[in-house]
């Protein structure tokens, strides 16, 4: 059972709560699917007034009694101008969010436990600059940000510290309230980019109370490199192999080598994982992939139900890596309420 | 964890607080002039701490300061006005209440509320002031409280021009929306409560009597009473009489005017002797209006009286505008043989013991002429104009008997004396006489073509009847100042070295300094009544008026809902328009242009020859080619003049060439269908 575990939340939260959850699904359901992609036409833009506008209303009208008590014109006049005015706020709020197009760009993956931020692009085309602009997804809200006309905005907005697997983003909200605040436009975007955590790293040697490396090194040890060969650095030398405490002495930059290329072959096993349960493992792992990347070792991975072959380099840790994030794991969607 | 922590840091929640710090004191300022110092001194002070606080980066005071300060104000603001509510009071604790906002301010919801508030003191600026040049005040205070809360909701700071001209932009597109409300929003008569005139105006005007020393207040007071313009013919200054009040009766002393003698119809005179014109009232507080005598035609919410008083239903509480008609020429009872037994026994009455020494000399005069009515009111006229008699602002008290002493004793006074005293010596010749008050004279405005009455105008006089020819006007002042009939003179002032009415001191033998302020005066009162005739003194009456014109009944809600249909639809439409005009567009080249309707009239055939987006003009016309082998040298050419007008360096000139050759190569593609296929070379 993971920590975060989603299960239990329809019946923690009110029946209310769902009938409006319903209400916008069946609302939002032209655009339920905006992909990597949305752009906020007319046909998506909704538009309320707020505490505050209805506040002004109050006023107006009081105003207005008041001008008709006293027959006083000016009165009426002044009135009227602030009808207006509210009117318009309504035309210029929708315009604020009207034409903006909203992109995923790649979420970073975190570990587990560590904070999340979710990047949303957002495009001006219509050449009006927008201000005080708030995405939302839950209560978790971005400070307001401006798009400037004809360019862009990268908004990140925090997400709550997730554990290990696969995310889908629950509905996303872009609201404003600008220029006078008595006007509240918004849109539901539903937007999808892909959320992975990674396991947290947890260093096998603790739990296992001997050397890391020889409890997760099974078979396929490393033989035949103690001791490492220390040779100078070549073009194309992971970096991570560089000695730098030698480069700090000498000035020159060596690597570690270590004797046989195929004997360098390290699997990393989750047999062999000094642990019962499947997370501890896995973030046993995931320390094990990120030790290993950063010796520069060439590496693979066995899991239960699936082996990466040994390979290294930044794109092979990171297929390791989701692969763990992933394992027996389905995208689940995010609570943006979790861990408050 | 920052994202838990709801609200951002304090320091961004008060963006806006120093522009609301200039906008309200620019809101509240018309007020300093109204309000006791100390609420002056208060909402300063509160403000001045404020800036402090805030330029300081300290924390507002906390919340039991506050209430205390504010208990502390609500009860000095009793003490002062002995109330909380009513326009003074209220505003005053208004004021203070925004202040105190101010001060307390900790996020953007109390800034929102005082700048909110800050709109309604620009309202309240309204009972005590409604000129222009408020109304334009006004703007510029909701212009910044409009900037202010734009910054309050902006999220970070907006530079101050972008500011100022987003603010002015809303304001400026709210202008349609007030015009339209203003005319077509259904008006009733006010009040809905209460009494606001009685605190709202001082009365000015004429009264519904006439004691010794009543018009000389009025005469002293230049402000204007009654604006008029003449639809067509304008009669000359000596026929304008203005009356409002008609007093028939007489204690020995005091005039009065009956409110309720009956109901008649004015007499029916042909159109062309009826002189229309539109008459801009100030509030008097009393029901009377004045007529250019004699009243032929009356606004609907008013009648006329038997004595030929016009009298309005309710009391003008509000600056009106009514339009009327006056015949010159066919004063009442004109034609009668006889005046009614009631009316000429009330029009002759006089105290018994009134006057015994106008009443010996009238007997005198009756035994000259006998039964001449006509000679007796000129012996009377004569003496008027014979004798020293004076005209001055600032009579001798008369004590005794005011008739008598004024005309055999001080014989100085003014319009009210004369009439007064001419009315006395009519009734004791038996001659039917009644007093009139209203307005006589006037400036006549040249720029914006207008009469203007100023209370200073103000003026009594009399009436006597003859039979035949009804109620006859006779004014015993201008027996002694007949100048002052025909316009202001200087003269007469001269003479006496007294004070004189505004009117009299007009005119020729002024510095050009006063000329300068005369000519000062007469664009601030053109300018004044502009915008009092077209903006403060539309009312229900004025709007009844103007939606009969469109056709239209404002006292039916449906053609209210159809007047505010067609504005609001028009406005719309309006502005559709403009987003439709100004809405972002790629601008093609003229060559582009030219593909385009070429890719159109080649694909009309076959569509799916149309040129796809991603293809070269080089491309396409080859793609083309293969379909319609007939256009295949037009097309060719085609392509290879548009890739030169794209591509080449061209001088205008040769441009302007290409583009014409272009142009031949686009029509010399048939517009018809494509030729029976012949034997293709390609596909054979």
């Amino acid at each position: 059972m993971r920590p975060h575990s989603v299960t239990g939340r329809a019946g923690s939260r009110s029946r209310t709560a769902r009938l409006r959850d319903d209400a916008i699904r069946w609302i939002t359901r032209r655009h339920a699917h905006d992909g990597d992609q949305a752009r906020l036409g007319r046909d998506r833009i909704y538009i309320l007034p707020t505490r505050a506008g209805y506040t002004l209303l109050g006023i107006i009208l009081v105003m207005l009694l008041g001008s008709i008590n006293y027959s006083n014109n000016m009165a009426f006049l002044l009135t009227f101008l602030l009808v207006g005015i509210g009117h318009n706020a309504m035309w210029y709020t929708h315009r604020n969010l009207l034409g903006l197009q909203i992109s995923t760009l790649p979420v970073p993956p975190v570990f587990a436990g560590q904070p999340l931020t979710l990047p949303l692009r957002l495009a001006e085309t219509a050449g009006r600059a927008r201000e005080a602009l708030i995405l939302r997804i839950g209560a978790r809200a971005t400070a307001p940000f401006p798009v400037p006309a004809q360019g862009t905005h990268t908004a990140q907005l925090e997400l709550p510290v997730l554990a290990r697997g696969v995310y889908r983003l629950p509905r996303q909200r872009l609201d404003t309230r600008y220029p006078l605040g008595i006007l509240e436009a918004w849109s539901w975007l539903t937007l999808a980019p892909e959320i992975v955590v990674y396991p947290t790293p947890i260093d096998p040697g603790h739990t296992a109370g001997g050397d890391g490396e020889d409890a997760a090194g099974a078979h396929d040890r490393r033989e035949g490199d103690a001791p490492d060969q220390i040779r100078p650095y070549r073009t194309g030398d992971p970096p991570g192999r560089i000695i730098w405490k030698a480069f700090a002495r000498s000035g020159k930059l060596h690597v570690r080598e270590f004797a046989s290329g195929q004997g360098d072959r390290l699997w990393l096993e989750w047999k062999a994982m000094p642990a019962s349960d499947t997370e501890t493992r896995l973030s046993m792992l995931c320390h094990q992939v990120l030790a290993a990347h950063a010796e520069g070792r060439v590496f693979g991975l066995r899991l239960p139900d699936q082996a990466l072959e040994p390979a290294q380099g930044v794109i092979h840790r990171d297929h390791c890596l989701q692969a763990l994030a992933r394992f027996r794991s389905k995208p689940v969607e995010l609570n943006p309420e979790a861990g408050r | 964890m920052r994202g838990k922590t709801p609200s951002p840091p304090r320091r961004t929640d008060l963006r806006g607080l120093e522009l609301a710090l200039v906008a309200l004191p620019v809101a509240a300022l018309p007020h300093v002039w109204h309000q006791p110092p100390w609420i002056t001194a208060l909402v300063v002070l509160a403000i001045v701490a404020r800036a402090w606080l805030l330029g300081t980066g300290r924390p507002a005071p906390s919340l039991g300061v506050m209430s205390v300060l504010a208990v502390i104000a609500g009860g000095l603001t009793f003490a002062q006005f002995g109330t909380v509510f009513g326009q003074e009071a209220g505003t005053a604790l208004l004021l203070v209440m925004i202040a105190f906002k101010l001060l307390e301010t900790r996020n953007r919801r109390d800034i929102v509320i005082a700048l909110f508030l800050g709109y309604f003191v620009v309202v309240t600026t309204y009972f005590f002031d409604q000129s222009i040049l408020i109304a334009a005040y006004s703007l510029l205070a909701t212009w910044l409280l409009t900037a202010a809360l734009i910054q309050v909701h902006a999220g970070r700071v907006i530079p101050r021009p972008r500011l100022a001209r987003q603010a002015g932009a809303m304001l400026l597109h709210a202008l349609p929306f007030m015009l339209i409300l203003f005319f077509v929003f259904p008006r009733v008569e006010g009040p809905l409560w209460g009494d606001p005139q009685r605190e709202q105006t001082a009365r000015t005007g004429l009264s519904g009597e006439l004691n010794p020393g009543d018009i000389a207040n009025l005469l002293q007071d230049e402000s204007t009473a009654l604006r008029v313009e003449f639809d067509g013919q304008v009669p000359p200054l000596r026929a304008q009489y203005w009356r409002a009040l008609v007093m028939t009766d007489f204690d020995g002393r005091r005039w009065s005017a009956d409110e309720n003698r009956s109901v008649i119809q004015p007499a029916a005179s042909d159109a062309d002797n009826v002189i229309r014109y539109t008459a801009t009232l100030e509030p008097t507080r009393a029901r009377y209006l004045p007529m250019l005598d004699y009243p032929s035609a009356l606004p609907e919410d008013a009648e006329l009286r038997a004595n030929y008083q016009v009298l309005r239903d309710r009391p003008v509480t509000s600056r009106i505008q009514y339009s009327a008609g006056a015949a010159l020429t066919t004063p009442p009872g004109a034609g009668e043989p006889t005046l009614d037994p009631q009316e000429r026994t009330r029009a002759l009455h006089l105290p018994p013991s009134a006057a015994p020494r106008s009443r010996a000399e009238v007997a005198l005069w009756r035994a000259t002429h006998g039964d001449d009515d006509r000679a007796i009111i000129q012996e009377a006229l004569q003496r008027f104009s014979a004798e020293p008699y004076r005209y001055t602002l600032q009579p001798p008290r008369l004590e005794d008997d005011s008739t008598d002493t004024f005309l055999f004793e001080t014989q100085a006074g003014y319009c009210e004396h004369y009439a007064s005293a001419f009315a006395v010596l009519m009734r004791a010749a038996d001659i039917p006489t009644r007093v009139v008050t209203g307005y006589q004279g006037g400036a006549w405005q040249e720029r914006g073509e207008y009469l203007r009455l100023r209370n200073a105008d103000a003026h009594a006089w009399n009436e006597v009847w003859l039979d035949g020819e009804g109620w006859t006007r006779v004014d015993p002042t201008a027996a002694i100042a007949p100048e002052r009939i025909e316009q202001g003179l200087p003269g007469l002032a001269s003479d006496t070295g007294e004070e004189m009415p505004g009117f009299l001191r007009r005119g020729e033998g002024l510095s050009w300094l006063q000329r300068a302020r005369f000519g000062m005066d007469d664009w601030g009162d053109f300018v004044r009544f502009r915008w009092e005739s077209w903006v403060l003194a539309f009312d229900p009456e004025r709007q009844r008026e103007l939606f009969a014109r469109l056709g239209l009944d404002s006292q039916d809600w449906r053609s209210v809902l159809i007047a505010l249909g067609a504005g609001f639809g028009s406005l719309a439409l309006i502005a559709l328009a403009w987003v439709w005009l100004r809405r972002p567009r790629q601008r093609r080249s003229p060559a582009d242009r030219m593909l385009q309707r070429l890719s159109r009239r080649i694909a009309r055939h076959d569509r799916g020859l149309a040129r796809q987006p991603h293809e070269t003009v080089d491309a396409w016309s080859r793609r083309v080619i293969l379909a319609r082998p007939d256009l295949g040298e037009s097309l060719m050419a085609f392509a290879k003049a548009y890739n030169r007008q794209r591509f080449a360096p061209l001088t205008p000139e040769q441009r302007r060439d290409d583009l014409r050759h272009l142009r031949t190569l686009l029509h010399a593609v048939p517009r018809g269908k494509p030729p029976a296929p012949k034997p293709d070379p390609v596909h054979a």
